[in-house]
């Protein structure tokens, strides 16, 4: 009789007090920097840390919170008992005059308190810079609910036939309630309310940056098996409340939100009717609001849960088994109007009380307009990371790996999810639960399928001394000249798949020894390491993740050997040596640039600090140290050709954004708005893009050898011929404007091939899983890959499938075979090759081209 | 000389009689011109401005329309106040009134507003641009590039950014003074731009890139920007390829418009440029003309007192557009609390426009200006074009100076939310 049951609960709360539906928000959120972690063992606060101070540019300091699920009992003061059974009752006093009441009407009435403490925090909030609103005490009390309480709001409520657990989950709730609604109605005056009530959860919010909760309130040691961290970009109102920062929660579920709602009324309206009124008036506690309501009150699955969120549409709906489009249907009609309508992202952290599992989970929306990005590294330690962009996720992992607590800053596997898809349901979860000895990190889809790692060993602790390895040593000898790094790098190649990291670890220390005997030995150093860090091969048992950190290791040793130098073939500048630029003292002198302490944006950044070394002649730069700088490659205005600037390390958003001639390789993964409207030059990057990738791009030639996210070369016009290795999530080429490729007019390449854990080049299971293919495209044509015919006509809006000709072979082929030369992958052997029988390439690629149409006449 | 130029020689040569002679009403006022909101009499008045620099000497009204609405239903305070000397009444307005960036202040209230390339002619564009640096104010390049012809005015030429994205180059970024991002347009809120398959001429495509004759059309949002700190990672971008500009944020006005006004603000926008339902457009659908966005003149209060409660108004500058017809629609727009008007029809008109409305068709407009025809593009010479502009800024320059001395008030600024000063007519 669940929905009896459910509706009880419902029907219990229409005795609480409320204010009626205001028309619009109070206030308006922006987008903010989400980052969310979850691991098998507990960690430290301080992991947090960087990543929340790398996004600080997505945040404006007008609000920040962390929650943490999972806690260690010897740190919060009590028994393992107490941290399992009892709830974590916090109330954040912005009035410490009224806590004597609040804990006389709301707390001690009810609640037997068998422990309560103040949350610790530092003794000035002046100490803490950039915090000028002084945050709320936190009182700490973990409660029972006392049993006479329960008994009579249950029978009161006719709950008897509930759990008992789901009554006392549901009194809390009510209670809690009404303590914000009577200390902390959003249009009254603030004095406390509870931030965080769950069992084994807490959560610290204060108006500031995320960053400045771990350091306000001391929590850099402490420890947790999930957490989530948030800066807000609030715009409205002038005055900050900290209850308005995120996460909010829902009982035992706290939750943070990148986006913005469109149908914030409809949603009020629809959990009004559930007698849910929400009190901050913000979109993001409606979201965890709906999101309790639906795990709590409801008992959905969670695939039922995130699909009453995400619903899936269009073709990714017909695409679903016919049981579950049954299901997925009841769910739509019934909640369509209380799901969010608009861009976002959500992370929530939560305790599955039941289950005794400790939850991160990320969830998209359907259209896909917010950026995410999810990772995953088994080690020592096994973690899940969830982020708004990729560089924050390297922050956690860099810094756990300074640390040695993990072996790599490079996670196993990164991927983004397909909001509202039937190929993940645009949501991914990391759960911690009870394993044979201790706990394990589950990773899986809205669908419950998991995603595996293989099994490989990850980098020991560095061990003995190296003893150097003769027959490297003999190779090397025989001079960079005779042997090009090229030729190194396959002779090696054996060895990189057959032996372990000693092995691995003497051939690197060869190369450094190289580095430093002469200008080029160094360029050949360099260039060998950039393969060994940038190609894909079979590493063998070993983790690739591992190897990165080994590469990584030694080409920033190599980098950082460089000095200061007029003649050398390499001089390097840092932050603090900046101001002695100058122009090149030799031809071809490439300027080295150590970027950590460079901002990640502004008249001082790194970028700008190109475009100076720019003018004063540098035609090579490389920059290494990169951690989310931004805008590399902006500003350099018109015809540079003949600059040639490679990245090495994190880099940040709009990079190669507007370049006109030159050419940048990007060392790694690139982010969001690369290359926007990119008119000419030549973009390499050995890993994936973000989103927006090449949004209006007039021209340029440009090869990815990972996936692109949502909406690659959105509105692009002129001439752009683009190789994409991978594939992409959705609204590839919308509104492509690119003319007749034959005739001086651009393309794309598809080839939809991934890396396999042996390095090889395997195909994905679509070539193209969306449905807005080529989308109102009037120009230009993309060549997919796809032997086995899995894109149809269904997948295109405005477009059609064409035969692909010998022609259309001629065009490309060019351009698979530069592609080749940057990335190993063979013409012949990977792209022609389908089920190891070489076919004739109008069996293997596709072509689809513009159809005129009325709309666009 | 050959025919081409001897047709263009002709017909510039009709048009600017017809101009001369109209205003004069030998010939009556002419049926079927204009509309309820530009009537026959506002654009006869314009046209005489736009050949006199002066208010017209005869009876032609030149205040105000007759819609029955907006600003015509909107009159002044006939209360007597302490006159000031009208020449020394002050016009200028700050275009950053942020604690940093560069200064700028223009000696009048206005500047032009965007009209592209393949909307408008070269040589119509080249007159704006010319009229823009001799009065010291500046006109938009609209959302389909910078011509090169344009460059030598660059510092009195705003570069739009625009959804689409159009002739946006690093060098046109760093050319302008003011990057203007185009969110939206009154005329068809919710839409991107449209330049539909005749005016895509072989110059407009090369210009944008793309293959003649065939629409173009702009996407409705940015596609970077889906949230508010998108808008500050585009603002991020701008002032990394040329840090020395002012940003402008040109949005439509939707019942949220204080909300977008704020956060423009704090993601460092130097000016926030609203853009009501009643501008004109090169091309749009009929559901757009007929279902437009909130009349500027409810939006530009609610903005100016949402930015004054919320602390900040005296750090941006608010500019409003959308119909700005006459030196009257821009008094009363700063009356009700903008500190300037963007101004872009007005300009057609001084040089011609007769309200006909085939401005989407290629070669629909018959004096020049709305057309990149090869030949009739060429009716419009560029001197003449702006010395008609200048004139008309003129005209309004006195009627301003003389509605701010009529109420005492020395400097333009002053009048800013002075919403006592208006009556409303039944």
């Amino acid at each position: 009789m669940r929905e009896l049951v459910g509706q009880r609960i419902i029907d219990s709360r229409r005795t609480l007090p409320f204010d009626s539906v205001p028309v619009g928000k109070q206030e308006a959120e922006g987008g903010c920097g989400v980052v969310g972690l979850a691991c098998n063992a507990p960690l430290e606060g301080k992991y947090l840390l960087q990543s929340l101070i790398q996004m600080r540019n997505r945040g404006n300091g007008k609000g920040g919170g962390i929650a943490a699920v999972g806690l260690v009992p010897e740190q919060l003061g009590v028994s393992k008992k107490i941290l399992e059974e009892d709830y974590i009752l916090q109330v954040a006093y912005l009035d410490s005059s009224v806590r004597k009441k609040v804990e006389d009407e709301h707390v001690l009435p009810f609640f037997v308190v068998d422990y309560e403490a103040r949350v610790e925090a530092v003794d000035d909030y002046h100490s803490i810079p950039g915090l000028e609103v002084e945050p709320p005490e936190v009182y700490r009390y973990f409660v029972k609910i006392r049993k006479n309480v329960l008994a009579e709001f249950a029978r009161r409520n006719g709950l008897e036939r509930l759990k008992e657990n789901e009554v006392e989950d549901e009194f809390l709730y009510q209670n809690s309630y009404r303590l914000n609604q009577q200390y902390y109605s959003s249009l009254g005056e603030k004095k406390a309310f509870v931030v965080s009530h769950g069992k084994n959860m807490v959560v610290l919010k204060l108006v500031g940056f995320g960053d400045d909760v771990v350091r306000y309130y001391r929590l850099e040691d402490f420890k947790a098996h999930v957490w989530i961290g948030h800066h807000r970009y609030p715009t409205k109102g002038r005055v900050w409340h900290p209850g308005g920062a995120h996460p909010f929660v829902g009982l035992h579920e706290a939750l943070v939100h990148n986006g913005d709602f469109a149908n914030y009324h409809s949603i009020m309206e629809y959990l009004a009717q559930r007698n849910i009124h929400p009190l901050f008036l913000t979109d993001t506690e409606v979201s965890v609001l709906l999101f309790d309501l639906l795990s709590r009150v409801y008992k959905y699955p969670l695939e039922c849960l995130i699909e009453a969120l995400a619903p899936t549409t269009e073709r990714d709906f017909e695409m679903l088994g016919e049981e579950k489009k049954k299901i997925y249907r009841l769910i739509q009609s019934t909640h369509i109007h209380g799901s969010p309508d608009g861009p976002w992202f959500f992370i929530v952290a939560r305790n599955e009380v039941e289950k005794n599992a400790w939850q991160l989970l990320g969830i998209t929306d359907t259209s896909m307009l917010r950026p995410q990005v999810f990772a995953v590294q088994e080690g020592p330690l096994k973690i899940g990371i969830i982020a708004s962009e990729r560089q924050a996720t390297n922050a956690v992992l860099g810094k756990l790996q300074e640390d040695q607590r993990i072996p790599s800053r490079f996670a196993d596997s990164y991927w983004n999810a397909r909001g509202g898809s039937f190929t993940d349901g645009g949501a991914f979860l990391f759960t911690v639960r009870d394993g044979e000895e201790g706990k394990v990190l589950e990773c899986a889809d809205k669908f419950g399928k998991s995603i595996e790692l293989p099994e490989q060993d990850w980098l020991p602790s560095v061990g003995s001394s190296l003893s150097l390895n003769a027959s490297i040593a003999i190779q090397l000898q025989k001079g960079p000249g005779t042997q090009d790094p090229l030729g190194f790098y396959e002779y090696v190649r054996p060895a990189l798949r057959d032996a372990g990291f000693q092995y691995v670890r003497e051939i690197l220390e060869e190369l450094k020894l190289l580095a430093v005997k002469g200008q080029e030995s160094r360029q050949f150093a360099i260039k060998a390491l950039s393969l060994l860090y940038d190609r894909i091969y079979d590493t063998g048992r070993k983790k690739r993740s591992s190897l990165l950190q080994l590469y990584h290791e030694a080409l920033n040793d190599v980098f950082s050997s460089v000095s200061l130098s007029n003649y050398d073939l390499y001089t390097r500048l840092d932050w603090k040596t900046r101001s002695r630029l100058i122009h090149p003292g030799i031809e071809g002198q490439v300027l080295v640039i150590d970027a950590l302490e460079f901002p990640a944006e502004g008249e001082e950044s790194a970028a700008r600090f190109v475009v100076d070394a720019y003018g004063e002649g540098w035609r090579n730069i490389l920059l290494y140290n990169l951690r989310g700088h931004r805008f590399i490659g902006s500003g350099l205005g018109a015809r540079t050709n003949g600059l040639k600037i490679d990245c090495y390390g994190d880099v940040g958003d709009y990079v190669a954004s507007g370049i006109d001639g030159c050419e940048i390789t990007v060392h790694g993964t690139a982010q969001d708005q690369a290359a926007q409207i990119l008119k000419y030059g030549k973009l390499v990057v050995h890993g994936d893009v973000g989103q927006a990738f090449m949004y209006a791009a007039k021209g340029g030639e440009v090869y990815v050898l990972g996936n692109a996210a949502g909406r690659p070369l959105i509105n692009a016009v002129g001439r752009p011929r683009v190789v994409i290795n991978g594939t992409c999530l959705d609204y590839l080429a919308e509104s492509f404007m690119a003319g007749d490729p034959y005739n001086g007019g651009g393309f794309v390449v598809v080839n939809g091939l991934r890396p396999s854990f042996d390095g090889r080049f395997v195909e994905q299971e679509y070539p193209y899983p969306g449905s807005n293919l080529f989308s109102l495209a009037s120009g230009g044509a993309i060549f997919i890959r796809d032997p086995y015919r899995k894109v149809s006509s269904d997948q295109l809006n405005g477009g059609r499938l064409a035969d692909f000709t010998t022609k259309d072979w001629e065009l490309i082929l060019p351009f698979l075979e530069e592609n080749e030369k940057l990335f190993g992958i063979s013409v012949k052997k990977d792209l022609l090759t389908v089920q190891e029988r070489p076919l004739d390439p109008r069996q293997v690629y596709r072509k689809i081209e513009p159809i005129t149409l009325q709309e666009l006449a | 000389m050959g025919n081409q130029e001897l047709i263009v020689e002709k017909h510039s040569e009709r048009i600017h009689h017809g101009l001369e002679v109209l205003p004069s009403l030998r010939h009556g006022l002419p049926a079927g011109l204009g509309n309820k909101r530009w009537t026959a009499e506002l654009i006869l008045a314009t046209y005489e401005m736009a050949l006199t620099g002066d208010l017209p000497k005869n009876d032609l009204e030149y205040k105000i329309g007759d819609s029955g609405g907006g600003f015509d239903v909107l009159g002044w305070k006939n209360d007597a106040f302490a006159k000031v000397d009208q020449e020394t009444v002050d016009l200028s307005i700050s275009l950053n009134k942020r604690g940093e960036g560069r200064k700028i202040e223009i000696p009048l209230p206005i500047y032009g507003g965007g009209m592209s390339f393949g909307s408008i002619s070269l040589n119509f564009m080249l007159a704006r641009a010319r009229a823009a640096k001799k009065i010291g104010t500046y006109t938009s390049t609209g959302e389909g590039g910078y011509p090169d012809a344009i460059v030598p005015y660059r510092d009195n030429v705003i570069t739009q950014v625009a959804t689409g994205m159009f002739g946006v180059r690093e060098e046109t970024i760093q050319y302008a003074p003011i990057v203007e991002f185009k969110y939206a347009q009154g005329a068809k809120p919710g839409l991107g731009g449209h330049l539909l398959a005749d005016k895509v001429t072989s110059e407009v495509a090369k210009m944008r890139e793309s293959s003649m004759f065939t629409s173009l059309y702009s996407p409705f949002p940015f596609h970077s920007v889906y949230s508010v700190e998108d808008h500050k990672k585009h603002v991020d971008w701008i002032k990394t390829v040329n840090p020395r500009a002012l940003v402008s944020v040109k949005v439509s006005t939707p019942t949220d418009v204080d909300m977008v006004a704020i956060g423009s603000y704090y993601a460092g926008a130097n000016i926030i440029h609203i853009d009501g339902g009643y501008g004109g457009t090169g091309a749009a659908p009929e559901i757009a003309k007929k279902n437009i966005a909130m009349p500027v003149e409810y939006a530009i209060p609610k903005v100016h007192d949402y930015l004054v409660s919320e602390g900040v108004r005296d750090d941006i500058v608010l500019i409003a557009s959308g119909g700005i017809r006459t030196a009257d629609d821009i008094a009363k727009s700063i009356a009700l609390g903008a500190d300037g008007c963007v101004v872009a029809t007005a300009e057609a008109v001084a040089v011609g426009c007769t309200h006909c409305g085939n401005c989407e068709r290629g070669r629909g407009c018959q004096v020049g200006i709305t057309t990149t025809d090869p030949e009739l593009s060429q009716f419009i010479e560029p001197e003449w074009g702006e010395e008609r502009i200048v004139n008309l800024y003129t005209a309004w320059t006195k009627r301003l100076r003389s509605i701010l001395a009529g109420f005492g008030l020395k400097s333009v600024r002053d009048l800013r939310g002075r919403k006592d000063l208006l009556v409303r007519y039944k």
